[in-house]
């Protein structure tokens, strides 16, 4: 989804970026140094168990020597979920915010996605806005440094599930379409039968 | 009751935290708990992948076969798991976020409504209630305290539990004692 975002942003003359990755954890000497030396950084990543992965926050904390001096730094944030509704992210988007003014650089906001575990494996009527969006936000940010709110609202909803969603989200579950594509795996993968496995019980 | 306490202090040389959750364990098998501290530090713990593999090719085990095995039986097992960390860069260590990220194998990759919104649905039959205990570094503030504590409540939902309290390593140990003896 980052890569729609970033086609955006350099669709607009004179933009570039580059990209590292945080799950590359023996490289964290010259991540700091690239994040130092950048103008405005956007960090990405799958909310994991509430909150950023364990190799996120261990370059957060690797970043404790500068808190506070980087001045001239724009960041911003891209959490992705599996759950449809953006309030699953939102307690991380107060610790992002923070975070932003601890390292006294300048927060701009954070892209806030659901629904989009393995989005590439959707069907198009489902992602096509969701990649629009993103790109159209990028160009926004390549035009502005900025994130557009409507952007950031079209990419978040819903908020929460109500009304005909909610009804249609629970007939899914009920009649096991929700899990459908996972049951598959399993079959695929031969364990379907041990899907509820619970191998760390004890009598 | 049964107590796990994952110590997430990733620095040997802070003996405060660790001296505070020794003592804490000692009071707490003197009042008859059965106390384990897991000292994540001395643990091999690789970080989630992200891969599902632990729902969809070995259903509730990590295909990463490695401490977080043991972290996931004392979890399990427990009535109680206290998360304690120093708190760094206004967040738990990433220590204790790699143990944390492990524990997914416990739960299904099924979706289930929670007061209408979408959580995943329990492998087990009982989870253990959780806690936070934390130790303020020098630039953390209540602000902080209070988002690792939403955090960890909002975490709780998905691990089919309820999470009790937050606790400083500055509040004295019988009011802690006695916040676990209330659960």
């Amino acid at each position: 989804m980052l890569d729609h975002f970033l086609a955006g942003f350099v669709s607009v003359e004179g933009n570039s970026f580059e990209t590292f990755y945080l799950r590359s954890v023996n490289n964290r000497d010259q991540q700091v140094k690239m994040f130092k030396e950048a103008n405005h950084v956007l960090i990405g990543f799958p909310l994991y168990a509430d909150s950023m992965p364990s190799f996120v926050k261990e370059f957060f904390e690797s970043l404790e020597p500068i808190c506070g001096k980087l001045h001239n730094l724009s960041l911003g944030f891209f959490v992705q979920s599996g759950f449809p509704e953006a309030n699953h992210s939102r307690p991380v988007e107060r610790y992002l915010e923070k975070l932003a003014r601890r390292l006294g650089g300048k927060y701009i906001g954070t892209i806030i996605r659901g629904n989009a575990n393995r989005i590439d494996e959707h069907r198009g009527y489902r992602k096509k806005p969701v990649f629009k969006y993103l790109f159209n936000l990028g160009i926004h940010f390549g035009q502005t440094g900025e994130f557009d709110p409507y952007y950031l609202f079209r990419l978040a909803k819903p908020e929460k599930i109500r009304g005909l969603v909610l009804f249609i989200t629970r007939l899914m579950i009920r009649s096991r379409l929700a899990t459908k594509n996972w049951d598959k795996k399993l079959r695929a993968n031969g364990v379907f039968e041990k899907r509820f496995d619970k191998p760390f019980s004890k009598p | 009751m049964r107590i796990a306490i994952l110590n997430g202090n990733p620095d040997s040389d802070n003996k405060r935290f660790d001296h505070y959750l020794s003592l804490l364990s000692d009071k707490l098998t003197e009042e008859e708990h059965h106390v384990t501290i897991l000292q994540l530090r001395d643990m091999k713990i690789a970080y989630c992948l992200g891969c599902f593999d632990c729902w969809l090719k070995t259903p509730g085990l990590c295909i990463v076969k490695d401490d977080s095995y043991r972290v996931c039986e004392e979890c399990i097992n427990s009535d109680l798991v206290v998360f304690a960390s120093p708190v760094i860069m206004g967040f738990t260590s990433a220590l204790l976020k790699k143990a944390n990220d492990r524990l997914i194998p416990l739960i299904l990759y099924h979706v289930e409504l929670v007061d209408n919104e979408c959580h995943h649905v329990a492998r087990y039959d009982k989870y253990p209630f959780t806690g936070l205990l934390l130790a303020k570094g020098i630039d953390t503030d209540d602000e902080d305290i209070a988002i690792i504590s939403e955090i960890y409540r909002r975490d709780a939902i998905n691990f089919k539990t309820e999470f009790q309290f937050t606790r400083l390593i500055d509040d004295p140990i019988e009011e802690v004692i006695h916040e676990i003896n209330s659960i």
